[in-house]
């Protein structure tokens, strides 16, 4: 691959002959590398058209009816579908906005009576606009190229991000708009980087009305922005500087919410946007710090009813237990979680991270403690969703090359995290694209990085971590393998593992309780569950990991 | 890249100046395969620079030296029409990479910062006195780094206004090698990408597991017929015969149920249904329960088929192609033969029309590629009974029999009357065995019917001469022209058959009469020998007349040898005979008139001339004549089936596969200095094709013409396959000629303007020694002392003839410009 000069100050140099070739690249300084694989890329995904999509399609193509076809003032209300808006206005707008080539394009897609519709112009509508909303991503990751210290590895990052697994599992296969968002919170990152910070904070609070989950990420874009652009670095409060940023995010959220507060429709916005009505666990458990524990609990449950030693059982958790699926998590053995109790943990690991971020808010640690203030909601949070994982994964990539540890822990936390994935899409035909994808993936973007930062282990527990770790990674294949053989071994043939389908931010709904509570619906849980926990170690290892990196750093 | 780009940030071209001049020599040798040595494991690659502060004095000394020039590469000013103007310009403008901000040097905290980055850098800044100029930062910058970027660029641009000429001239060095390196499209820079981050031996799984990867992802769309009852489509018909194979006896397979999708592929096909008929069955009986399951389109029976098709594929084309591109191109570097096999894994026309149509395809080319392959090694045996699989597996085939027959006569005819009767009689022996046991089952030992129908059976069902012409719109002779003579009504049946019989055998003989005839004409004469040994064929040159003697003499010796060399040397002289290089284009020219001519033509038949296309494009050079015919077909060649895929489902796949195919390979038709005939034609025909799509597009036919879009399809396509036609049979002449096919008296002043490169070589040849050369190239392959492609391109050329004719004025380093233009010209030529 090689390098495109063509800024305009070269201009004089070539002649009509060397032209540049293509005028995209010619105007936009793209190099053909980088050009490469935003085709490369985009032509993957658009072979993925046909591909499994999850009820998050239909989510999504019923917002674009509710905002075409309803007035503001009943977007919060509708019920037609069960799929109501639950996201928050900035992305409501957004579906407004795209609802209206829809309708040319196609007036039965933003029909609000039309339910599960999936024509094939809608298919194609609908993953069009996230390819090229997902260009938002491109640019802050090519920007980020630009001014990065060593763009050759930067490039290397931007390109694993821009075609990242986890983007491809979630965005072009399940169906969602992750890579847009993200690229909006990239593009907040990098205006950090480059010290206009509040252009970051703006860009961090569009983001949040966009999509609420990136509160998660909200208390080190806080402390950050307080500390280093709020105060001077004495500690003197900059009163100026304060007020520009507290109104630029005032104003923020009064284009978002100031319609739905006028109308006095607060409380029922907010209500959609917080359902507080669901479990520890997600129906697949998302692999983080309550896998384990959930994990332990129906082992001890095996063994206490084994050993028939004298514990108090909790008998609604013996119940839960074997419902398998879904439902609210109910210890059988060890103490119930409420969420006040996540609240509590998350919040004391945060503030750990936070004070270190106070003390040294750089740019670096910035990133840092945004990646740990996301890891901790996503390790310790209520009713987490395995897709936040890439809440971590994103800002996780720009740390990738800090050091060797810090790699290891990149390569530790994605190669976990995109398993973790991988129950997303649970058809068969679909097994074949996740793998082969991510394999390829992780095999272009670690063997380069690692050729980088090689170090070898200082001491021997360096060296039993080191070599831990290599055998934990050397386990996902057989993981994989157990996961694709069990169905066909168990009896149930190719039919799919899950009638459940995890979608956004919903529950899933109650299935068959006949069908959950016979044998099978337990051996299908299984893998799922194998799946959780066995990425769930790698996932709280890592977070570990960072912490600890973290909090050594001088 | 990355590794690349490090070097070359803002100041970059300056401060690494010395290394690249030391590098130079070797630089301009490996071309533009090779890139920057920066990363390789050479000993003046500063690898260790990040590391070792003793490293950086030494490449300071060097830089001291670095002065003294390695010489300027003359391809690149042959390749390359740029001007030179920028030698006279005063002010002189930014260094490549003007457009980046920062650089290495300014991360102080980076540990990859060296003292040695340091160091060379501010010798380069005593060497040019300061001064100033103001340049464009495109992006703003990471104030953490404020200071030192502003130090390391204001510095740029001093040095920029201080360049010396050497500075200059390795400044225009980067620009032709970026130029280079943007020619060679994706998939190029994608195995340099890999090379320089050591990850060369992932190569291999990367593009069997990509290319994989692209026809899953096909597969995930839909197939032919799908959900069309009641006859659906080739999926059906595929998933219809592993059902009635399962299920009935071998002799009820060609008799059962004819109207309902009939078995009509030869016996390999039915063994292959059957094996997968009974796999699936065990997995799910309902998908191939019999007459129950016609038209069953569960997802669960479609995943099935589907891997199927890609299990096959993946057993038989890919090792095929892995095969072939490993020992066709066994001199050219890996590189080239990975490129050659990504190129040959991804052809958007294989893949669309088996794993999107659905057929099984793959499995025919792979057998007649591997049948190739032996061929070329002089596993004449094994060749043949691979080629007999393959017609084994799909009649179609056929349109490589004369070519492929015609070599082996030809090969017999050359090894001389007693060895070439005994190779005949083995050959022959082989391949009647080999049909015999695949017919085995339906002979009458295992079949209750009576011999002559037994057999008869499966024959008149391969062969459907009761059918049409042509069906649907193909874009063939008999379809074109079709439009303005209705044969139809002209021609009874009895005589369109004899008709297109016959245009049939005149479009392919001219292969096979140079396959034949070059055979004869190069036989083994004196017996001195190897067939390769230059020696011997000097002597044996004399005379025509002697020639029957002399092979009379030592025929056991030359045989010996030949056998010896096989096992002996695994190169390129084993087994491949002067003929080899005929086949190829002979290959070409047969399936394509083929293709053209032939009774009942499918447009999907498109697939057996595209793998004679790929052959003779393998490890074409991207400026080369070869490569761009070969594109230019590939692509008309997917056009031609729009109307197919459309029915099917596949626009999209259809654009998107087609796309990245030719971004993969690098083919840039609108981006060219050098205008020839082809590119023209290329042009005119993309332009006709986005003019028809975007019609078809916009208007609906009117109805009185239901198939306007079709006819003008066929009408775009034809003449692109003629003209591909005629081209491969010029190549064979051409071909043919070098091996000083047509007589001896005319050749020398034509052969002279034919072959530049072969002059320049040789200084004074002319006629009689060009056939000595084109014997001669596989000894001076090896001992010219050149890089794996300039070797290659040599053989080739002599060898093919035309085929890259330019890529060797280019890359043997031994054209001037002078002859610069002479290639140009012949290059418009063919």
């Amino acid at each position: 691959m090689s390098i495109r000069y063509a800024s305009p100050s070269r201009k004089d140099v070539q002649t009509p002959s060397s032209k540049r070739p293509s005028w995209l690249s010619y105007s936009l300084d793209i190099t053909s590398s980088e050009f490469d694989i935003l085709c490369l890329s985009t032509c993957l995904k658009v072979l993925l058209f046909p591909a499994y999509r999850s009820t998050d399609f239909e989510v999504h193509r019923n917002w674009l009816a509710i905002t075409h076809s309803l007035p503001l003032s009943q977007w919060y209300y509708d019920t037609t579908s069960e799929w109501t808006l639950d996201y928050p206005p900035f992305f409501v707008y957004f579906e407004k906005v795209l609802s209206i080539p829809a309708y040319f394009i196609d007036p039965r897609i933003v029909d609000l009576s039309n339910l599960n519709y999936d024509a094939w112009s809608v298919i194609v509508y609908q993953r069009t606009t996230v390819i090229i909303t997902e260009l938002v991503l491109a640019t802050a990751l090519w920007r980020f190229i630009r001014g990065a210290i060593d763009p050759s590895t930067q490039r290397i990052i931007s390109a694993s991000l821009f075609l990242h697994p986890g983007f491809l599992i979630v965005d072009h296969i399940h169906f969602q708009y992750n890579g847009f968002m993200f690229g909006i919170l990239l593009w907040s990152v990098l205006m950090a980087r480059e010290g206009n910070k509040l252009a970051s904070g703006f860009l961090f609070a569009v983001l949040l009305n966009f999509k609420h989950i990136y509160m998660y990420l909200a208390p080190a874009y806080f402390v950050y922005l307080l500390r280093s652009f709020c105060m001077s670095p004495q500690g003197a409060i900059l009163p100026a500087k304060f007020l520009s940023l507290a109104n630029t995010v005032i104003l923020v959220f009064v284009v978002s919410l100031g319609p739905f507060v006028l109308m006095g429709q607060l409380p029922q916005l907010l209500s959609r946007l917080f359902p507080f009505t669901r479990g520890l666990n997600h129906a697949y458990w998302a692999p983080n710090a309550w896998a384990l524990v959930t994990a332990a609990d129906r082992v001890l449950l095996r063994y206490v009813k084994r050993s028939g030693a004298n514990v108090a059982l909790n008998m609604s958790g013996v119940a839960s237990t074997s419902r398998g699926l879904v439902g609210d998590t109910v210890f059988a053995v060890l103490p119930n979680i409420k969420p006040l109790h996540t609240f509590v943990i998350t919040i004391a690991f945060q503030l750990v991270f936070l004070v270190k971020l106070w003390r040294r808010p750089t740019y670096k640690s910035f990133v840092t403690a945004l990646t740990l203030c996301g890891y901790t909601s996503f390790m310790f949070g209520w009713h987490v969703h395995e897709k936040a994982i890439l809440l971590v994964l994103v800002p996780l990539s720009l740390l990738a090359a800090e050091s060797h540890a810090h790699f290891r822990t990149f390569l530790l936390a994605s190669v976990a995290g995109v398993f973790s994935l991988f129950p997303l899409l649970f058809t068969p035909a679909e097994t074949f694209v996740k793998v082969i994808y991510s394999s390829m993936w992780a095999l272009f973007v670690m063997m380069p990085l690692n050729r980088r930062l090689y170090e070898f282990p200082p001491s021997l527990p360096f060296v039993l971590i080191d070599g831990l770790e290599k055998l934990y990674l050397a386990g996902f294949p057989l993981l994989q393998l157990f996961v694709t053989v069990f169905p066909i071994l168990a009896g149930s043939s190719s039919t799919p593992t899950t009638t459940c389908t995890p979608s956004g931010d919903f529950a899933c709904p109650e299935p068959d309780p006949a069908a959950s509570t016979s044998n099978s619906a337990a051996m299908e849980f299984l893998p799922l569950m194998l799946t959780s926990v066995y990425c769930a170690v790698g996932l709280v290892w890592a977070f570990i990991r960072l912490g600890v990196i973290y909090l050594r750093q001088k | 890249m990355e590794e690349f780009l490090t070097q070359f940030p803002p100041n970059g071209t300056i401060r690494k100046k010395p290394k690249r001049l030391r590098t130079t020599s070797t630089q301009s040798d490996a071309g533009a395969g090779a890139g920057s040595a920066q990363d390789g494991p050479s000993l003046n690659t500063p690898v260790l620079r990040h590391r070792f502060s003793t490293q950086s004095m030494n490449s300071y000394a060097d830089s001291e030296t670095s002065e003294i020039h390695a010489p300027i590469p003359r391809r690149h000013h042959i390749q390359t029409t740029e001007t030179r103007h920028w030698l006279r310009s005063s002010s002189h403008s930014p260094g490549p990479s003007s457009s980046r901000d920062l650089s290495p040097l300014s991360t102080p905290n980076h540990r990859s910062l060296s003292p040695l980055r340091h160091e060379s850098f501010s010798a380069h800044q005593q060497a040019f006195p300061a001064s100033s100029s103001s340049t464009s930062f495109p992006s703003p910058l990471p104030h953490l780094h404020h200071h030192t970027r502003h130090d390391s660029t204001s510095s740029h641009n001093q040095l920029r206004h201080h360049l010396s000429f050497s500075a200059l001239v390795e400044l225009e060095k980067e620009k032709e090698k970026e130029r280079v390196e943007e020619m060679s499209g994706m998939g190029r820079r994608w195995l340099k990408w890999m090379h320089r981050n050591g990850m060369k031996e992932w190569v291999l799984g990367a593009v069997i597991g990509g290319s994989m990867w692209v026809k899953w992802c096909v597969s995930l769309g839909s197939y032919s017929g799908q959900g069309t009852p009641p006859m659906f489509g080739d999926y059906e018909a595929q998933r219809h015969w592993m059902e009635l194979t399962i299920h009935l006896p071998i002799s009820e397979w060609y008799k059962y149920d004819l109207q309902y999708w009939g078995l009509d592929y030869p016996p390999l096909t039915a063994y292959v249904s059957w094996l997968c008929g009974i796999i699936g069955n065990v997995m799910d009986s309902s998908w191939f329960a019999l007459d129950a399951s016609r038209g069953i389109e569960t997802p669960e029976s479609k995943l099935y088929m589907r891997s199927t098709v890609l299990a096959l594929d993946t057993l038989v084309y890919v090792p095929a192609v892995y095969l072939f591109t490993r020992i066709w191109l066994g001199y050219r570097s890996k590189r080239t033969q990975n490129l050659a096999m990504m190129t040959m894994l991804l052809q958007p026309s294989l893949i669309l029309i088996d794993f999107g149509h659905f057929q099984y395809n793959g499995v025919m080319l792979g057998l007649t590629l591997l049948a190739f392959t032996c061929f070329t090694r002089g596993r004449d045996l094994l060749g043949c009974i691979a080629f007999v699989l393959s017609l084994g597996f799909k009649q179609m085939s056929l349109y490589y029999a004369p070519a492929i027959g015609s070599y082996l006569i030809g090969k017999c005819l050359y090894l001389g009357v007693r060895d070439g009767t005994r190779h005949f009689i083995r050959l022959g022996v082989t391949t009647l065995l080999a049909f015999l046991l695949l017919f085995l089952p339906f002979l009458p030992p295992l079949s209750p019917v009576s011999f002559p129908t037994c057999i008869l059976d499966p024959i008149t069902r391969m062969f459907p001469f009761n059918r049409g012409l042509f069906e649907d719109k193909v874009a063939n002779f008999w379809c074109a022209s079709d439009v303005v003579l209705k044969w139809r009504k002209w021609v009874g049946k009895g005589g369109l058959v004899k008709l297109s019989g016959g245009l049939t055998v005149v479009g392919f003989l001219p292969g096979v009469v140079g396959l034949v005839r070059s055979g004869w004409m190069t036989r083994v004469r004196s017996g001195e020998g190897l067939p390769n040994t230059p020696e011997s064929k000097h002597e044996g040159d004399g005379d025509e007349g002697e020639e029957d003697e002399h092979h009379h003499d030592e025929p056991n010796h030359t045989h010996d040898d030949n056998t010896r060399h096989d096992v002996e040397s695994p190169e390129e002289g084993d087994g491949s005979i002067p003929i080899t290089s005929l086949l190829p284009h002979a290959l070409l020219t047969s399936s394509l008139s083929f293709f053209l001519f032939s009774f009942q033509v499918h447009e999907k038949t498109i697939l057996v001339p595209m793998l004679a296309v790929m052959i003779v494009m393998a490890g074409a050079s991207v400026d080369s004549a070869a490569f761009e015919w070969a594109v230019l077909v590939n692509n008309v060649g997917v056009f031609s089936m729009w109307p197919l895929l459309k029915k099917d489902g596949l626009a999209l796949q259809y654009i998107v596969v087609t796309l990245l195919w030719n971004k993969v390979i690098g083919y840039r038709p609108f981006h060219t200095d050098s205008i020839s005939l082809v590119r023209i034609l290329a042009i005119a025909v993309y332009a006709g094709m986005a003019i028809l799509h975007i019609l078809e597009l916009m208007i609906s036919p009117p109805p009185r013409y239901p198939d306007l879009f079709p006819v003008l399809n066929v009408l775009l396509s034809t003449p692109v396959f003629v003209l591909a036609w005629l081209w491969s049979i010029k190549c064979g002449i051409e071909a043919f000629w070098a091996l000083g096919g047509l007589g001896s008296s005319s050749t020398s002043s034509s052969s002279s303007t034919l072959f530049p490169t072969s002059t320049k070589l040789g200084g004074g040849v002319t006629g009689r020694r060009e056939r000595k050369l084109s014997m001669l190239s596989t000894i001076s392959e090896k001992t010219v002392d050149g890089h794996g492609e300039s070797r290659r391109e040599f053989r080739k050329s002599l060898g093919v003839g035309s085929g890259s004719g330019s890529g060797v004025g280019v890359s043997s380093g031994l054209a001037l410009n002078g002859l610069g233009s002479g290639h140009g010209r012949w290059r418009a030529g063919s």
